[in-house]
């Protein structure tokens, strides 16, 4: 028999309970004195933290999420513009696939860390090398999920198009595009946190703001308290972020059945 | 009977596959009128589908032709509307928009089509799930749906493979006699695939039987039950005796295509 699913707010409940205990242990260990405060700052301590480093006469917190966001977004965006109407016509055309599918598996086995030093090279640490990074480590990934979306695509319904009148134009945009996108969204998910790591990562070698650069500095000055602050600024960051993809998700898929996904 | 709308004219089609040429329709010589209903049975892999897609222009005959009012198909024809068995409606699409496609491919007004797709619906008695979307429909309001997309595009004639076989008796029953509706309102020839010889004696005109691998016409009947036909037409004497006729044809084939494999 299978078990009746949680309702919304159960689910909400038994979360926070769970959440809170474990902040409560985390505080408890280091009051205690079980661990050092200098190497891991209780709860409490890392929330005071961040209330300075967001309003206090220095608060550089914004400024930072806003840089991040920024990159991320522009970098992810810049990579969709160019990679998605490749990805549609490497699935359409065999030609075009069997012309640029070596160079793409080239491409795509390379970590998105590894573009950093050549980046660099060619752009310095400005704003473009931040897009520049993001763009290489999302680009041929987006090409490959979005290739093998259009390819997914069932082949009776362009058939059927076919047979009520449609030209190859009309296919491809009645029937291809609709019929590959939500495969090309759930790939573009997975490539966003591939656009995170490598801001942060970039941000981290060489940049004079945003969330990975607090981090690392933080590090410098061996305060644990602010790295703890950049780490839980990310990932509500890319919380909320999702949460918003998953928006645009329901907004452009109305069709897909809700509730396969948790 | 004015020149045949439908002319298949000794076609053949041979597949390559891995182990050498599959002839799948050989030498097959057929008319059909305007405005007739033609059924189609035969064994499973007798090229039935082939035919079909033939007519419908998905695929060339490897020789032969195929012409509709007398120009030969040489490429997807819209004026021949396939019905398929698992009803490829878009499911991005909701019902109206899956029914007023054609138009919209045509360049024709959303209001307007949107119109025309609503009596459409009407006919076949889905109004109220205009905006529903396939995924939320039973299996026999989805194939009302294509049905009622086929027709919407106002071809000149219905190509069905098989388009009721996922429905139960019921629903099939209920989409048999939609069909029939459909097809005495608006005069349409239809060529109908089916495996079922009570389907084809109850919808056809003719029926063709078809023999085993690769594909030719075995015997064409022509079906004299009475017109309008109401499904009550399955238990009179005629039926019964043509449903025994027909169906020693086919299984003689059957076998013949069993005892030919073992051979
Ligand atoms: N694309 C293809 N490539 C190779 N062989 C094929 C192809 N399509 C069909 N065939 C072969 O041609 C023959 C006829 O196939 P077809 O689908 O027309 O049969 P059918 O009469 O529609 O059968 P069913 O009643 O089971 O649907 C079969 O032997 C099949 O294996
Ligand atoms: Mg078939």
């Amino acid at each position: 028999m299978e078990r009746r699913p949680f309702e919304f707010w159960q689910l909400a409940v038994i979360g926070s309970a769970g959440l809170l205990a474990f902040l409560a242990i985390w505080e408890l260990t280091v009051r205690i004195g079980l661990v050092d405060a200098f190497f891991l700052p209780p709860p409490s301590m890392v929330l005071a933290r961040m209330k300075a480093l967001a309003t206090g006469p220095d608060a550089v917190l914004l400024n930072d999420i806003r840089m991040s966001v920024g990159r991320v977004l522009a970098g992810f965006a810049l990579s969709v513009i160019v990679g998605v109407p490749c990805g549609l016509v490497m699935g359409i055309s065999p030609f075009i696939r069997a012309l640029f599918n070596p160079i793409v598996s080239i491409i795509r086995p390379l970590p998105a860390l590894s573009w950093i030093p050549l980046s660099m090279l060619w752009l310095g640490i400005d704003e473009q090398q931040k897009y520049a990074i993001v763009f290489m480590g999302c680009f041929a990934s987006i090409l490959v999920y979005t290739t093998d979306a259009t390819m997914r695509v069932d082949p009776l319904l362009t058939l059927a198009a076919r047979n009520l009148g449609a030209k190859r134009f009309q296919v491809i945009r009645h029937v291809i595009l609709p019929g590959a996108l939500p495969n090309i969204l759930s790939g573009l998910k997975v490539v966003l946190a591939i656009a995170w790591t490598c801001v942060i990562s970039a941000e981290m070698v060489g940049a004079n703001v945003g969330l990975g650069f607090r981090i690392w500095t933080a590090k410098e000055w061996s305060d644990t308290g602010q790295v703890l602050v950049g780490m839980l600024s990310i990932s509500i960051t890319v919380l909320l972020l999702d949460i918003l993809f998953k928006v645009i998700e329901k907004l452009l898929l109305p069709w897909q059945k809700v509730g396969n996904e948790g | 009977m004015s020149e045949a709308l439908i002319k298949i004219e000794s076609v053949s089609k041979e597949y390559a596959t891995r182990k050498g040429m599959v002839s799948a329709v050989k030498d097959l010589t057929l008319d059909i009128n305007r405005g007739e209903v033609v059924c189609i049975v035969g064994a499973s892999g007798c090229g039935k589908s082939t035919l079909l897609n033939m007519v419908a222009g998905f695929i060339r005959p490897s020789s032969g032709r195929i012409l509709l009012d007398g120009r030969e198909i040489t490429s997807v024809e819209p004026r021949c509307a396939l019905i398929f068995q698992n009803y490829a409606l878009f499911p991005w699409m909701t019902v109206i928009e899956n029914v007023s496609f054609g138009a919209r491919l045509k360049g024709m007004k959303k209001a307007e089509r949107q119109e025309l797709a609503r009596s459409w619906i009407e006919t076949v008695g889905l109004t109220g799930f205009e905006t529903a979307y396939p995924s939320e429909l039973s299996g026999g309001m989805q194939q009302r749906v294509a049905l009622c997309r086929a027709l919407a595009n106002e071809p000149d004639v219905l190509l069905c493979d098989e388009p009721f076989a996922a429905l139960d008796a019921m629903t099939r029953q209920l989409m048999q006699q939609e069909l029939l509706r459909a097809v005495e309102e608006s005069g349409k020839t239809v060529l109908f695939i089916t495996h079922s010889i009570d389907e084809a004696l109850i919808l056809s005109e003719r029926l063709v039987v078809m023999s085993a691998r690769p594909g030719r016409v075995k015997a064409v009947y022509t079906n004299d039950l009475p017109r309008p036909r109401r499904l009550e037409v399955q238990i009179t004497e005629r039926f019964l005796e043509l449903k025994r006729e027909v169906w020693d044809l086919v299984q003689e084939e059957v076998m013949g295509s069993i005892t030919q494999k073992r051979g």
